[in-house]
C-alpha cells in the first residue's frame, strides 16, 4: 500500500471537512470541500484509498499545489 | 500422397514458428498471468477467422535465423465482432519484439493494407527497443530511415488505428502507440521512449519502469485513453472502443440497438445537477441520464478530469461528448483540459462521429501556472479544431458558461446551440467581473458590491441569449436528450451521406 499526498488543485479557502482519518475513500470521493470561484469545489481521493491525515483545519486557506490530506492507496 | 514429405516440412516450420521463443519464457509469462501474443490474437479475432501474414518470416541476421520465429511479430488479418481489420501482435518471447528489419517489414505491410483498404488496425504491443546488432553502426539506425511503408511516421486517419500497451513499449512499440487514434494499457505495461537500462547508463537516473511510463504515469501524461488490470480486460476494451468507430473515414459509425428504458433516465436529470450556482457536481452523472444505458465510454479518464471526452450513443447513434465537470476545479478549464479536448474533436471529426458540447464552466482557469503551461496556445489548438471540424456539432449549456471557454465549448461555433432554462453566460462570472468592471473588492463596501453583482449580472441569463437567436432554444433539462436526438436528425449531412470533410486528418498524434 502507498501513501500519496493529496494536494488541491485550486486556491482557496477549507469550507467544511467531511471526513476523517481511518475514512475508507472511492475515487473522486470528497474528502474536503473549499471555497473558491465563488464555487464549493471538493479535494477528491485520487483512488480508492484509507485517508490517513487532514492536514488543513476549516476556515483555512489553501493554495494551489498545497497537500491537504495524505491517503494510502489500496 | 504427392507432396507428402514437403507437406511434413511446411507443416514442421508453421508448427515451430507458432511455438514463438523460447518454452521458459513461455512459461514465466504464463505463471504471471500475462497471455502470449498468439493467446491475445486468438483473444481479439473470431474464431478460427485469423489469417496470418509473414508466420515463416525471420531475421536477416544470420547468428538469428533460427531463433526468430516470425521475427517476433505476429501479424495478419482477422475478424473482430464480424468485422475484417488488420492485427499486429508483438511476441516479446522472440527477442524482445524488438523493432528489426523483418519485423519492421511485417508490420509496415497490415498497417499499409489497412490504411489502402479501409480497415481498422489493432496492435498489441510489447517491444525492447531497436533490435541488437540490427540498429548497430550508421547503416543500423540509417537503414531505419529507409525501411518501411511511406509515411510511416504520419498519422493519416483514413482508418481508425487502436493501440494496446501490453508489456514493456519501448522505442518503435512505444511510438506506434503514440501514432494510434486509441491505447489501451494493461496495469504492470510500460510505455516509454527507452528502457531504465538505457536511463541509468545514459543520464545516471535509476528509476522504475513504472515511474518512466506505467499507468499512473500515463494518467499525468494524457498519452493513454485507458487502463485495464489484465491481458484480457485491454482486449475487450480494444473491442468496446472498435464498436464506437466506422472501418474507415468513408462510412458512418455502426447504430447500435437502442435499449430498453433508453427514456428513463432523463427523467431524474433535474436531481443530477444542483440549482444552486456555488453547488458542484459530477457530469458525468449528467452524461449518464443523457444517453443510451450503459453506453458511455470515457477517454483519458483520469487525466485532466475537469474534462470529460468520451464515446456514447443517444437513440443508438454514435457520438463525442466534450463535458466541463464542476467537480473538477469548479469545471474551470485549464492547459491539460485543452490537450485532452482537442485530439478528441480530431477523433470525432476524423470518423464522422458528431459532437456534443455540455457546458458548465466558470471559464478557463487563468494565473501563473496555467500561463506557464502555454494555456493561450492550448486554447487556440482546441479552437482550431472545432472551427475547422466539420461533423455536426451540438453545443448545450447547461448553467453558466463564460468567456472564451463559451466559444470552445461550441458556444455559437456550433451547428446549434441551446442552453438550459438555468444558463448564465457572459465576458466572465457576474462576482469576478464586478472587480474588473467596478474597480471594488467585497471587503471595501460589502452592501454596494452586492447591488454591483446585480448590476453586471443583468442580461446574463439563458433569456438574453435567445433573444438575439444566439442560442436558437431554451429548453427544460429534462428534454435534452429528446432535443439532442432532433438535432442529429437535423445535422444528417445528407449531402454528402453523413462524411465530412475531415480537415483534421492529419492533425499531430500527440500534444
Amino acid at each position: 500500500m502507498a501513501t500519496v499526498e493529496v494536494k488541491s488543485e485550486i486556491t482557496g479557502k477549507v469550507w467544511k471537512i467531511e471526513t476523517k482519518p481511518g475514512d475508507r475513500l472511492e475515487e473522486d470521493d470528497a474528502i474536503l470541500i473549499l471555497e473558491s470561484m465563488k464555487m464549493e469545489i471538493p479535494v477528491c481521493a485520487p483512488a480508492d484509498c484509507k485517508l490517513v491525515e487532514i492536514l488543513v483545519a476549516e476556515e483555512d486557506s489553501v493554495s494551489e499545489g498545497q497537500v491537504v490530506a495524505i491517503v494510502e492507496e489500496e | 500422397m504427392a507432396f507428402e514429405k514437403q507437406i511434413e516440412e511446411l507443416e514442421a516450420r508453421r508448427a515451430k514458428a507458432r511455438a514463438m521463443g523460447s518454452p521458459k519464457r513461455l512459461a514465466e509469462r504464463k505463471a504471471a498471468g500475462i497471455l502470449n501474443a498468439r493467446e491475445r490474437v486468438a483473444l481479439l479475432a473470431d474464431d478460427g477467422s485469423f489469417r496470418e501474414s509473414g508466420l515463416l518470416a525471420t531475421s536477416v541476421q544470420p547468428d538469428h535465423k533460427d531463433k526468430s520465429p516470425a521475427d517476433g511479430m505476429v501479424s495478419g488479418y482477422a475478424r473482430v465482432g464480424g468485422r475484417l481489420v488488420g492485427v499486429n501482435a508483438s511476441d516479446f518471447t522472440t527477442l524482445g519484439a524488438s523493432s528489426a528489419m523483418t519485423l519492421g517489414k511485417k508490420q509496415a505491410k497490415i498497417k499499409n493494407d489497412c490504411f489502402k483498404n479501409g480497415l481498422p488496425l489493432i496492435q498489441l504491443m510489447e517491444c525492447a527497443g531497436g533490435r541488437i546488432p540490427d540498429i548497430m553502426g550508421a547503416a543500423g539506425i540509417g537503414g531505419s530511415g529507409e525501411r518501411g511503408e511511406i509515411n510511416r511516421y504520419s498519422r493519416i486517419r483514413t482508418s481508425p488505428a487502436l493501440a494496446a500497451v501490453m508489456g514493456l513499449t519501448y522505442g518503435g512499440g512505444a511510438f506506434n502507440c503514440i501514432n494510434s487514434d486509441f491505447v489501451v494499457q494493461r496495469k504492470g505495461a510500460v510505455l516509454a521512449v527507452s528502457s531504465q537500462m538505457v536511463t541509468s547508463v545514459a543520464l545516471s537516473e535509476e528509476l522504475d519502469p513504472e515511474e518512466l511510463g506505467g499507468w499512473k504515469h500515463h494518467t499525468q501524461t494524457g498519452l493513454v485513453d485507458a487502463v485495464a488490470d489484465t491481458d484480457e480486460e485491454a482486449i475487450e476494451i480494444l473491442k468496446r472502443f472498435l464498436s464506437y468507430m466506422p472501418d474507415h473515414a468513408g462510412q458512418r459509425p455502426p447504430l447500435a440497438p437502442v435499449p430498453a428504458g433508453a427514456e428513463e433516465n432523463i427523467k431524474n436529470i433535474l436531481n443530477v445537477v444542483p440549482e444552486s450556482r456555488a453547488q458542484t457536481y459530477d457530469v458525468r452523472h449528467a452524461i449518464e441520464a443523457i444517453a443510451d444505458p450503459d453506453s458511455f465510454f470515457p477517454l483519458k479518464e483520469r487525466f485532466a478530469k475537469v474534462a470529460v471526452t468520451g464515446l456514447a450513443r443517444i437513440g443508438g447513434e454514435a457520438v463525442g461528448i466534450i463535458a466541463s465537470n464542476p467537480k473538477f476545479k469548479g469545471g474551470a478549464l485549464d492547459a491539460d483540459a485543452c490537450d485532452k479536448i482537442t485530439p478528441f474533436i480530431v477523433l470525432c471529426d476524423s470518423f464522422n462521429i458528431p459532437i456534443v458540447f455540455l457546458a458548465d464552466t466558470p471559464g478557463f482557469l487563468v494565473g501563473q501556472e496555467s500561463e506557464r503551461k502555454r494555456l493561450p496556445g492550448k486554447i487556440m489548438n482546441f479552437m482550431m479544431a472545432l472551427e475547422l471540424a466539420t461533423v455536426p456539432k451540438i453545443a448545450l449549456i447547461l448553467r453558466k458558461s463564460f468567456g472564451q471557454a463559451y466559444l470552445n465549448m461550441g458556444g455559437g461555433k456550433s451547428d446549434h446551440t441551446a442552453t438550459w432554462m438555468s444558463g448564465e453566460i457572459s465576458f466572465m462570472d457576474p462576482a469576478v467581473a464586478v472587480n474588473i468592471v467596478y474597480a471594488t473588492r467585497e471587503a471595501a463596501d460589502p452592501e454596494r458590491y452586492k447591488d454591483l453583482v446585480r448590476e453586471v449580472a443583468k442580461d446574463t441569463t439563458a433569456y438574453d441569449l435567445a433573444a438575439p437567436y444566439m442560442a436558437q432554444e431554451v429548453i427544460d433539462p429534462r428534454e435534452t436528450r429528446q432535443y439532442i436526438k432532433d438535432m442529429l436528425a437535423v445535422n444528417c449531412r445528407n449531402l454528402t451521406g453523413g462524411i465530412g470533410e475531415h480537415r483534421l486528418a492529419n492533425w499531430p498524434p500527440a500534444f
